[in-house]
């Protein structure tokens, strides 16, 4: 019997707002415990929550990647329950009217098909603190209180670990891409939790749902989903019953164990939070937060390749946000996209890797390469000049690349005429790689080049040299 | 000497002004009068922060009527450095570190916080009994056998008793109205929205009202004029513009339509009561109101009481899951997290409390809440809409405040009558529909205080003080405290 | 609805972090019968069920948003100084078994 999972995720994205969802303190990262707080945070009585215009943007934006149907008018609800990390003893939540509502993202399966995800839904609603556990105590860290989440709901419309994988890479590539989140699962920044079950191969009903919590590294998922697959499949061919539950992933013994049955679920009390009365977006705020939202990966990867490159140049390029805006710093200047390309892949990422630098240290700036690449294409340099200028400029980025080039120019052979001569010299002292060439011997031609370039100790363009010796050969 | 104790805030401040008398020498007088109170009305006197700040203030600022005027706060007002309980022992230690924004404004105008004001706990409850410090008295009553009521029992007292000339409250379901009718004072809280709720401990925010106590309507209109307007903290509050009350007073009240309801009218059988309202009736035509009795669907009036506790006790239950012992107020010890809060909230409220918030939590079950809370959302729904609707016709609503004077403290309720659920729980109406609502003073009982109460359209606060303003005129209660000759 | 009975008034309770003792969870019984009688009066109401369930006194939308710049934070003193059991800056509690 063949079996297949039906997996939906529902994942939580930690935005990167200057402030928190409904407070004005700070959120930033690594500070000291407890100094980024305003009195919401710790739920002192009377504290009055204020809803984030700069994470209602994030979440239009959000939205509109996803294709949703957005909501005009902000309602929020309270999600009721104990827990040592929430201060107020309940979360503030869109429960009943969610920001978006239907929407999809695709997927590109590892076959090159594309695949059709279904969203459910995307809500806004805050954090929690964060829990230091030590071996006989816990600390609690109000810092993490209230920074603005957005949870994303897909429809259980992934049939795979690997497709809930490629689902996960593309959110984080789309929040990546606004500049909503960094989209970090490692950091906790993106987290996750599935539901998966599993049905026969053909059949259309749905089995038990096991619900997976705090999935915390796309490996993970990976191994978790296929672990609890197996386990699922397990059961069904023995006889044994899949419980309604949440499990979670044991790091240590490597497979999931149950936390509670659904019958221990808690019941959230949900209702619409008085304090805060619905807020109407007016058309013109929707309208220009979704039009100043940054370009999406998949939108760069179309004009790239339709502006030349090839689909895998254009791929590694859209596979990280800011070597994708360096490239996109550098064509804004108007010089070729290939050219571009093969710098920013080629010699940029060679000194990245080298130096152990991210493309956001990198000395250079995108105009600078650009001014390379353009002193090229108007053969004023040549491609072994430009690197030297490249790796001057990366020693010292003060540099002027006019200068650098006017000092290869100096010496350069330009006029035709004294080329023609030096060819000519070149081809009577080597009789036989002539006699070669002509013979159809190609490889003749390389060496050729070779000594007119040790002769004029390379101050010659390379193209015109080349031309000039095809002529001069064939006249022999 | 004049007795300066006992002015109402404008008699004060012209005082202030002709510098008969400065905020030092008030201050003292008043704070010697508190440390004299014996109606259980304070949490805290803020003995030194109110010399300090009285003696800063030199020189009178003629158009800030607040100038150097001493006032309380009901403890549960956000004021940094100042303890503030709720009158709850979950929250017996905690010191605020910021400021409500009602107070703020009063600190703003130099106004002098002389103490923080016991309350029914949390603000639940309407009997000013059920605070940690237990029962507060009705000034009016030196044998302590009548309640002042509540929730906002120490506000009150310390007005009636005549120790400052306001004091502010706040106002669920009948807080301020209620007690301001036992205490023989202006009890006005303004439209839902109109003033923030920044700093206000939580009770059911979708209809706590700050309101606030005084002896004459003049005062209370001042009170609006600065607390009403936005507050960007309060994410509730209105945007509407806020007008200059005080100045509004005064006016022809020829015309104004008022309704009378019937079915809450006919459930009150005190003599007394009865005779004085219907003389304030009188006074109100004889100036050119047309009062009118009116009908309203008597089942949906019953129902104001449950779809209040209801509402009210579901709100609560969220709005005090912050108080576990964990940031700030006592805390128990215990093994584990759970331990240690429920520990912390088993001791920290009383036994009244813990039951309302079984009511609120029982309520919101998901199994529970299509009958429960949101069935009571849908009725106060349609109360609002009936209410709305006599608005379309009539410009205010008027009723005796409470079916009588003050109760004993062991007088005990039939809770299905309809005496209980309609006149003496009808009050909570404004709350549902946010109405402006003002209670003053129509008449005494033997020597014990009882009022009437005007509720009208929302965000018309100058036709409710407008109406009371002219009526106050015609009665003997302006400045109305408790002075000992009276017995 | 189900109906009332002491152990479900026990579960809300729990559910609400706090406990009672016998005889004030036997009141609690008694006054849960007041109230449902109470409730009884708004099941008979003609039209209760064909309104939708308020949520604010009236009508009325907002269109603010607070802008995202932040203020100042509160002091550790501030933050912490009511908190019972503090290390290292933060609160302490007993280890939370995850």
């Amino acid at each position: 019997m063949a079996f297949e999972a039906i997996i939906g995720l529902e994942i939580h994205i930690e935005l990167k707002t200057k402030t928190k969802m409904f407070s004005s303190a700070p959120v930033r990262y690594g500070d000291e415990p407890n100094t980024d707080v305003v009195a919401y945070d710790f739920a002192f009585p009377g504290v009055m929550p204020t809803v984030n215009e700069g994470a209602v943007i994030c979440a239009l934006r959000l939205c509109n990647a996803l294709h949703m149907d957005i909501d005009r008018e902000l309602h929020f609800d309270r999600k009721n329950y104990f827990y040592s990390d929430l201060p107020k003893g309940y979360q503030i939540t869109q429960r009943f009217r969610p920001i978006g509502r239907n929407g999809y993202l695709t997927i590109t399966l590892d076959d090159g098909t594309e695949k059709k995800i279904e969203l459910e839904e995307l809500h806004l609603e805050e954090d929690t603190c964060k829990q230091l556990h030590s071996y006989d105590c816990t600390l609690i860290d109000y810092n993490r209180a209230g920074t603005p989440l957005i949870e994303i709901v897909s429809k259980p419309d992934l049939r795979s670990a690997n497709e809930a994988m490629k689902y996960i890479e593309e959110i984080r590539s789309i929040v990546s891409y606004l500049d909503v989140s960094d989209g970090r699962m490692e950091e906790g920044s993106l987290r996750c939790d599935v539901d998966i079950s599993i049905r026969e191969v053909g059949s259309s009903e749905y089995g038990t749902k096991v619900e997976i919590k705090n999935l915390n590294s796309i490996a993970n998922v990976e191994k978790v989903l296929n672990y609890e697959f197996a386990r699922q499949v397990q059961c069904l061919e023995t006889g044994e019953a899949i419980l309604q539950e949440t499990r979670r992933f044991d790091e240590s013994l490597k497979q999931t164990v149950g936390m509670r049955s659904k019958e221990d679920s808690v019941d959230y009390k949900y209702y619409p939070e008085p304090n805060i009365i619905p807020i109407r977006l007016s058309d013109t705020f929707v309208d220009r937060a979704i039009a100043s939202s940054n370009e999406l990966a998949s939108s760069k990867l179309k004009r790239y390749t339709e502006q030349g490159l090839n689909h895998y140049d254009a791929s590694i390029l859209i596979a990280d946000k800011d070597t994708s805006i360096y490239f996109d710093q550098i064509v804004e200047n108007g010089v070729s996209y290939k050219l571009a390309a093969n710098w920013v892949i080629g010699d940029i990422q060679s000194v990245l890797n080298r130096d152990n630098i991210s493309i956001l240290e990198f000395p250079v700036s995108p105009k600078q390469i650009a001014e390379i690449i353009a002193r090229i294409e108007k053969n004023e340099i040549n491609n072994k000049q430009a690197r030297e200028i490249f790796a001057k400029l990366y020693e010292d980025r003060s540099l002027s690349i006019e200068d650098l080039s006017k000092a290869f120019n100096q010496g350069m052979i330009n006029d035709v005429s004294d080329l023609r001569g030096l060819v000519n010299e070149v081809l009577d002292e080597n009789p036989q790689s002539v006699t070669d060439y002509l013979a159809g011997r190609d490889k003749a031609l390389g060496y050729l080049m070779g000594q007119l370039m040790k002769k004029t100790q390379g101050k010659i363009n390379p193209k015109d040299a080349n031309e000039i010796l095809l002529e001069e050969l064939l006249r022999r | 000497m004049k007795d300066y104790l006992h002015l109402t805030m404008e008699e004060l401040h012209t005082a202030y002004v002709e510098r008969e008398v400065t905020p030092l020498e008030v201050v003292k007088l008043c704070l010697e009068a508190c440390k004299k109170d014996t109606n259980n009305i304070f949490e805290y006197l803020c003995e030194k922060e109110a010399i300090s700040e009285a003696e800063g203030l030199i020189e009178p600022e003629e158009d800030n009527v607040f100038w150097g005027v001493p006032y309380c706060l009901k403890d549960n007002f956000s004021t940094k450095g100042i303890p503030t309980t709720g009158s709850s022992n979950i929250l017996a230690d905690y010191v605020p570190v910021f400021d409500a924004e009602v107070y703020h404004r009063l600190k703003e105008k130099h106004a002098i916080l002389i103490g923080k004001t016991t309350l029914d706990e949390l603000a639940m409850g309407g009997t000013g009994t059920s605070g940690h410090l237990g029962k507060t008295f009705n000034p009016y009553d030196p044998s302590h056998e009548h309640m002042i009521g509540g929730s906002s029992c120490g506000s009150c007292a310390a007005v009636a008793a005549g120790l400052v000339p306001f004091a502010i409250g706040s106002d669920t379901g009948d807080s301020v109205r209620k007690p301001a009718s036992y205490g023989g004072l202006v009890g006005f809280k303004p439209t839902w929205s109109r003033i923030s709720r920044y700093g206000l401990f939580p009770f059911a925010p979708s209809l706590d009202h700050v309101a606030y106590f005084t002896r004459s309507v003049k005062d209370a209109a001042s009170l609006t004029t600065l607390l009403s307007g936005r507050d960007e903290k309060d994410a509730t509050s209105s945007e509407q513009p806020v007008k200059k009350y005080n100045t509004l007073l005064g006016g022809s009240i020829k015309g104004l339509k008022i309704a009378v309801i019937d079915e809450i009218l006919k459930s009150i059988t005190d003599h007394d009561v009865l005779a004085a309202f219907d003389k304030t009736c009188e006074i109100l035509r004889s100036k050119g109101a047309i009062v009118s009795r009116v009908h309203m669907d008597a089942e949906l009036l019953r129902a104001i009481y449950p779809t209040y506790i209801i509402i009210s006790c579901a709100e609560a239950t969220s709005n005090n899951a912050n108080l576990d012992g964990l940031k700030f107020g006592p805390r128990e010890s215990g093994n584990t997290y759970e331990d240690i809060v429920t520990n912390t909230r088993t001791k920290g409220f009383s036994t009244l409390i813990k039951r309302r918030f079984v009511i609120g939590g029982y309520s919101l079950l998901k199994e529970n809440q299509q009958d429960l809370f949101i069935r009571a959302q849908r009725c106060r729904h349609l109360i609002v809409d009936a209410f709305n609707k006599l608005f379309d016709s009539y410009d205010l609503v008027y009723l005796p405040a409470s079916p009588s004077c003050a109760p004993r403290f062991d007088e005990k309720n039939d809770n299905l009558s309809d005496l209980y659920l309609l006149s003496d729980n009808y009050l909570a109406f404004a709350n549902f529909g946010g109405y402006p609502s003002l209670t003053l003073p129509i008449g005494f009982k033997g020597n014990l205080p009882f009022g009437g109460n005007f509720t009208g359209r929302i965000f018309e606060e100058e036709t409710v003080l407008n109406v009371s303003h002219v009526l106050m005129d015609e009665m003997p209660y302006y400045n109305l405290y408790y002075k000992e000759e009276v017995k | 609805m189900k109906p009332v009975n002491k152990d479900m008034l026990k579960d809300v309770a729990h559910s609400l972090m706090f406990d009672m003792s016998e005889e004030e969870y036997a009141l609690l019984e008694e006054e849960f019968q007041t109230i449902l009688k109470q409730m009884s009066l708004i099941h008979e109401i003609k039209g209760v069920e064909n309104v939708e369930p308020m949520t604010f006194p009236f009508v009325v939308y907002s269109s603010y948003l607070r802008k995202d710049v932040p203020s100042d934070t509160l002091d550790k003193d501030e933050a912490l100084g009511n908190a019972k059991d503090v290390v290292e800056n933060q609160i302490r509690i007993p280890r939370v078994i995850k």
